[in-house]
């Protein structure tokens, strides 16, 4: 079973934000990195399904130099290889360019598997996966919390709303969203980081995925990007109990207007 | 018994701080010239010789908290190629102003005193320069792994160092191996180097077993606490420097301002506190947060914006606080063996000088493969032999003049500037360890606490969210009460828990629980400064390495 799991890097969560010059995102400069919360479930969902079913496990990142640390870090926890796709053209892209740039990838070095985390920390779009299933014409299944295979397909616990859940066989291959929490992640060992520094991290740009700009181009656009802004105000009723009821009842009904 | 690995490398060095960067790389430029020399003229190769450096942080920098003016001399010999590299060095100093604040006023001294003359001297972020000098390292042939601190260090049968374990992962709370456990390996090497910074913590095990402070001085500490302002733009003029000292701190307690200008509007601002204060309510923090309230600072915060914080503590203990930083495969360096000269507050280009001195013993040790106490001493030969030793030497009796307090300090200070250190009382033996300063409280009410406006002062808690600090929740408290007792049966009554005031991420707390009191430990906000380590009055607290990868994360400080 062959396995690619798609990594995104991430700004750390406990990172100060600041927001940029043009208002449209963060600021990048000052930031420190990690794996996306719920990719490092993916990662760890394939290194489990490998070591059942053997295989391969291919890390999959996209973005500029700075995210070959996160496929280290895959390398590292007992990913076999890692496939690194950068190009300036990758700049500036939008949940279908990240997805189309992620299938060409996938297409071309193959698979039964392809796992993405369920959304990203950071956009949150929760849209690379899925448009990537629709680009290659494969089934996928989303918040995926079990992978059990089953034949020559695979058996999937999928999370609905409530606390129900639901469980789907598909045929592979296939493309699942991996919901955060659903395993205990691994710690990289000392042997684990050397052993990774022989491993394979193949790099692939836009020419030699065959994309063009067209399909590259943002669909979508942030326009600004702000703090929440404090709308919540608190008053506190001096008083009595009942003369502080009374005054509330009264603000309720004339400032809040509840009723 | 767990069963542990066993990987072998040649030389390993403890903490990735300026002292062990510099060291490793030092070592690597030494080896990789003697065997192209070797290659040249058919001699004796050193072969392939593995240098490690292993880490606590999550990556290399995020436990760098040191707003500095720095010497950039190591710099310079280490990478003569530096700027090209983009060494992220701030600015060249440019204004210098040393003043002394009264309650509301600041008088600014007419002439910059020639210690704290930082002329040719750079504004840096050493966060930021080791975030830069980490990844040269590596690209050079050193391995460096963040998230693994050492635990124990290894001995043999004669009590020669031949490792560090590194820390377990995967404890539970209960101290019970969670599923996914991985126990610490056992790295063995030729010669260990601690770099740990500031009282590391394997370094403090191995001075007592090994007795390496035996006739030298108590170490004495200094706390600083920190915040990095965004000010608005063009406000702040980089390589801008200022120092003060007097307000807030009273008299009986050591310490000063810093104040430095960095790049794209950051402010770098911050107080120094003695470890050796009488008061057991002093509170580094909000100590801070008064400095910052005092008129002129206020004025000059005015319009900005608070966005990292950080603290530390600095070894102030100069050349007689130094333990014997050599011994049968190991070596000391850095702020670990006290290379910082106290006078002038820096300790940078000290501790780089002190790794690559390391280095030289070490490569020689290599070349002799011998690794004992008597081819080691070759490091302490060579920092006797250097600038070092004379700096250092120069100021051995400084931070001694403060014991009696700051104006007495400030004046046979002076005269020991004159007379070429010795001053008026000869060399300062007689010393005190900083926290038998401490006196009791003898029924004084607690102080009033902070009341922070939450735009120029802060909350501890909300001062360490600025400083990003994470540890795993579900691990066992890495900061050790070894006797709880003492703290409600002794301490409360004779000290008024001390840690609730000096810790300045406030870890500490005391807790009613069912009508009884007991010390509450909230070790997740801890920013590995050491402070409780080194001013606890009765020496009970014991801080070990949390789990690989906790702790703060800095940046810009």
């Amino acid at each position: 079973m062959k396995i690619i799991v798609c990594l995104k890097q991430v700004p750390k969560n406990d990172s100060i934000l600041r927001i940029n010059d043009a208002a449209t995102w963060i600021q990048d400069r000052d930031l420190t990195y990690e794996i996306n919360e719920s990719d490092a479930y993916a990662l760890e969902a394939a290194l489990q399904l490998k070591e059942k079913n053997g295989g391969e496990v291919v890390a999959l990142s996209l973005g500029p130099a700075r995210v070959q640390s996160v496929i280290k870090e895959a390398l590292a926890r007992g990913a076999d290889r890692g496939l690194h796709l950068e190009d300036a053209a990758f700049d500036n892209l939008d949940a279908f360019g990240a997805a189309a740039t992620i299938a060409a990838a996938a297409k071309s070095d193959g698979f039964d598997l392809l796992l993405t985390g369920l959304q990203s920390d950071d956009h949150g779009y929760a849209q690379t996966g899925v448009i990537a299933a629709e680009l290659l014409g494969l089934p996928h299944a989303t918040i995926v919390m079990d992978l059990q295979t089953e034949g020559s397909g695979i058996k999937v616990k999928r999370e609905l709303e409530a606390g129900f859940f639901q469980w789907v066989t598909l045929p592979l291959p296939g493309v699942f969203t991996i919901q955060s929490g659903i395993n205990t992640l691994r710690y990289a060992t000392l042997k684990g980081i050397m052993a990774a520094k022989k491993k394979e991290i193949k790099k692939l740009d836009a020419a030699a995925l065959g994309l063009d700009a067209a399909t590259l181009a943002p669909k979508q656009q942030i326009k600004r990007v702000y703090f929440p802004q404090k709308s919540k105000q608190t008053q506190m009723i001096e008083g009595t109990g009942a003369a502080a009821a009374a005054t509330l009842v009264e603000k309720l009904k004339n400032e809040a207007r509840v009723f | 018994m767990i069963e542990r690995e066993s990987l072998e490398v040649d030389v390993l060095f403890v903490g990735a701080g300026p002292a062990s960067l510099a060291g490793a790389l030092k070592l690597r430029q030494l080896i990789n010239a003697h065997n192209e020399q070797s290659e040249k003229t058919g001699g004796k190769s050193l072969g392939e010789i593995s240098i490690c450096v292993i880490e606590k942080g999550r990556e290399v920098g995020a436990h760098m908290c040191s707003g500095a003016v720095m010497d950039i001399r190591v710099l310079k010999e280490l990478l003569p190629n530096y700027e090209e590299l983009g060494a992220p060095l701030e600015s060249e100093v440019t204004e210098e102003d040393v003043s002394y604040l009264t309650e509301t006023g600041k008088i600014k001294s007419p002439i910059i005193p020639p210690p704290l003359n930082n002329h040719g001297k750079y504004v840096v972020s050493l966060n930021k320069l080791i975030r830069w000098l980490g990844p040269i390292v590596e690209a050079a042939g050193v391995d460096i792994y963040p998230e693994f601190p050492g635990a124990a260090v290894l001995y043999d049968d004669n009590n020669q160092v031949i490792g560090v374990q590194t820390g377990d992962k995967g404890i539970g709370k209960d101290g019970e191996p969670r599923d996914n456990f991985e126990p610490g390996a056992n790295l063995l090497a030729k010669v260990t180097v601690f770099g740990e910074g500031p009282r590391g913590s394997l370094t403090k095990k191995l001075v007592e077993k090994l007795k390496l402070d035996q006739g030298r001085n108590p170490q004495v500490y200094s706390t600083g606490v920190k915040e990095i302002w965004e000010m608005p733009k063009g406000r702040v003029k980089p390589g801008f420097v200022m120092h003060s000292l007097g307000y807030p701190l009273p008299n009986d307690t050591y310490g000063g301002s810093f104040i430095y200008g960095m790049q794209n509007d950051l402010l770098d601002v911050g107080l120094v506190v003695g470890l050796d204060y009488r008061n057991p309510h002093t509170d580094p923090h909000k100590l801070f947060q008064q400095f910052k309230s005092h008129p002129h600072i206020a004025k000059m915060l005015e319009g900005g914006k608070m966005l990292y914080y950080g603290a530390k503590t600095v070894p102030m203990g100069g050349y007689f606080a130094q333990p014997k930083y050599y011994g049968d495969g190991f070596c000391i360096i850095g702020d670990s063996a006290s290379f910082l000269n106290s006078q002038k507050l820096k300790g940078i280009h000290l501790a780089m000088q002190s790794g690559v001195y390391a280095a030289q013993a070490i490569f020689e040790a290599l070349l002799a493969d011998k690794y004992d106490d008597a081819q080691l001493k070759r490091y302490y030969d060579l920092v006797e032999g250097s600038y070092i030793k004379k700096e250092l030497y120069e100021v051995r009796n400084f931070h001694q003049a403060f014991e009696k307090g700051r104006i007495w300090g400030l004046i046979e200070s002076g005269l020991q500037y004159i007379t070429g250190g010795a001053g008026v009382r000869g060399d300062l033996r007689d010393v005190k360890a900083g926290h038998e300063h401490m006196q009791k409280i003898n029924g004084a009410p607690d102080p009033a606490p902070l009341q922070a406006d939450k735009k120029l002062t802060f909350d501890k808690l909300t001062d360490v969210y600025h400083a990003s600090v994470e540890h795993s929740e579900d691990q066992p408290s890495h900061l050790k009460i070894l006797d709880p007792n003492i703290c409600i049966e002794r301490c409360t009554k004779e000290y008024g828990n001390p840690c609730q005031h000096f810790c300045p991420a406030a870890v500490y707390e005391v807790e009613e629980v069912n009508g009884g009191r007991r010390p509450k430990v909230n070790f997740s906000n801890c920013v590995h400064c050491k402070t409780c380590d080194i001013m606890d009055p009765y020496q009970i607290i014991d801080w070990v390495t949390p789990e690989g990868g906790g702790g703060p994360n800095y940046i810009n400080t």
